[in-house]
């Protein structure tokens, strides 16, 4: 299987130990991936889109007029992307008028959005590919013991119409895909809270808006005995690690919970080392989560 | 022609703005209003776009959406406020009214494909973690084409 690799900013700027995790992982799966050096920012609907709706759409769409190219399926690691590109694919191919016009931009740099491109990221594609059973096959080394706190990320799943991913009240199939590694997925409130990560960048009242939901989703996984929060999108990431440095800081909170990606997850439950996974770049120690687990 | 403000209208009309119950779903969804009670608050903002538009172009208030979808998702008369505070930021932007923030992380875009500057050297650091290399920016015809496609009038509101 090919994708065509769809980077995304902060993925491919700020979240490195992400990036060789999810790499290391699909090359031993065989995944191949395919990568461009054109593809523009998916351009947030919380931004771009705000300015001008049809020229936003337009932008996000070049990048699936290039999938349309390439005829391949697009692959991101950001659930933002995943949701933005979603997005815009279900608005053009559900408004034909809407579409013609964004085309008509995306003509005068020689480029069409057919309607025939898809869209899938990092979580979806193991689902789709693997599913809960395949990951228990590729499971040599079950992570027994640990006990994972699943934090879904708004745009994987959000709104239904969209990506159709998974169900929008109860979704499932992150904490399916931990439990196939031997891991077992902790319940807990705040599991498919948002973050505000990737949707709000109003300075300082955006980061205090941010790091009071962090310390909900913080408080909540601590007390369910979590040994880590288990995420899908880097923003998430970002938000849940950078809170917990914030709030050492601000009030003293020694959280000390690591978060990690899925792919984190599923790569240590194949048997791959913590340095291929770029786990020593997380700003939370993820070491007593490897020492519960007996890797070193 | 597909203007802004007809696709705002659709969404505004369709008879289901009017069919809101005041129920407060989307209120009671929201993470920013729960991070910022008192200060942000959907539903009342979702009256304002019909009751007091010229007011709420001005307001920091419009901005503060973080484009979750859970009010639409969960509103039970199927309106989708998320979509109807983009679209109405718009109309902001026509006159002129994009925070600070929002335009500087688009100037970025902009200028270098990317919402999120890369620092000098970057390409070496990736090096050293195994990591292909992504460029200062995406690739010049690339980015020739992004700012085509948001245009003059777009690219002038950034500047503003």
């Amino acid at each position: 299987m090919t994708y065509l690799l769809y980077p995304g900013c902060v993925a491919s700027v700020r979240e490195l130990g992400y990036e060789m995790s999810m790499r290391a992982v699909f090359k031993r799966l065989g995944i191949d991936l395919k990568q461009r050096d054109d593809f523009n920012c998916c351009m947030p609907a919380c931004l771009v889109h705000s300015v001008d709706y049809k020229r936003g759409l337009a932008l996000t769409s070049r990048n699936l007029a290039i999938a349309e190219e390439e005829d391949l399926p697009l692959m991101t690691l950001c659930s933002s992307c995943y949701g933005n590109l979603s997005r815009a694919k279900y608005l053009l191919d559900s408004n034909p008028a809407l579409k013609k016009e964004v085309n008509g931009l995306l003509g005068e740099v020689g480029r069409e959005y057919k309607g025939k491109a898809k869209v899938e990221h990092v979580v979806t594609t193991i689902y789709k590919d693997y599913g809960p059973d395949g990951v228990k096959e590729l499971s040599a080394n079950p992570l027994k013991g640990l006990r994972a706190a699943p934090f879904y990320g708004c745009h994987l799943f959000l709104p239904q119409r969209y990506t159709g991913f998974d169900d929008s009240e109860f979704p499932q199939k992150l904490d399916k895909l931990i439990n196939a590694t031997g891991a077992e997925s902790v319940n807990y409130h705040e599991k498919t809270s948002c973050c505000i990560g990737c949707g709000s960048f109003f300075g300082k009242v955006s980061d205090e808006a941010g790091l009071k939901l962090a310390k909900n989703i913080l408080d909540d996984a601590k007390s369910s005995s979590a040994d880590a929060i288990v995420a899908t999108c880097p923003f998430c990431i970002m938000q849940l690690e950078v809170g917990q440095l914030k709030l050492r800081e601000s009030e003293g909170k020694e959280y000390e919970i690591p978060v990690i990606h899925y792919i984190d997850v599923l790569g240590l439950a194949m048997g791959l080392k913590p340095d291929e996974l770029g786990l020593d770049l997380r700003r939370i120690s993820v070491s007593p989560l490897l020492e519960k687990l007996g890797i070193n | 022609m597909v203007e802004t403000r007809d696709l705002l209208n659709q969404l505004l009309d369709e008879k289901k703005l009017s069919y809101c119950q005041d129920c407060g779903s989307c209120t009671g969804s929201c993470p920013m209003a729960k991070a910022l009670p008192g200060k942000y608050n959907p539903r009342r903002l979702l009256q304002r776009v019909s009751h007091n538009l010229p007011e709420l172009l001005k307001s920091e208030e419009l901005w503060l959406c973080a484009w979750c979808y859970r009010c639409t998702e969960r509103c039970p008369q199927g309106v989708q406020p998320t979509e109807i505070f983009l679209l109405t930021r718009n109309l902001a932007s026509e006159g002129g009214m994009i925070p600070e923030n929002p335009k500087a992380i688009m100037r970025e875009i902009m200028r270098s494909g990317r919402s999120v500057s890369v620092p000098d050297g970057f390409d070496e650091w990736r090096e050293g973690y195994g990591l292909p290399p992504i460029g200062a920016t995406i690739s010049p015809k690339a980015i020739e084409e992004q700012r085509k496609i948001f245009g003059e009038e777009c690219l002038r509101r950034l500047e503003a």
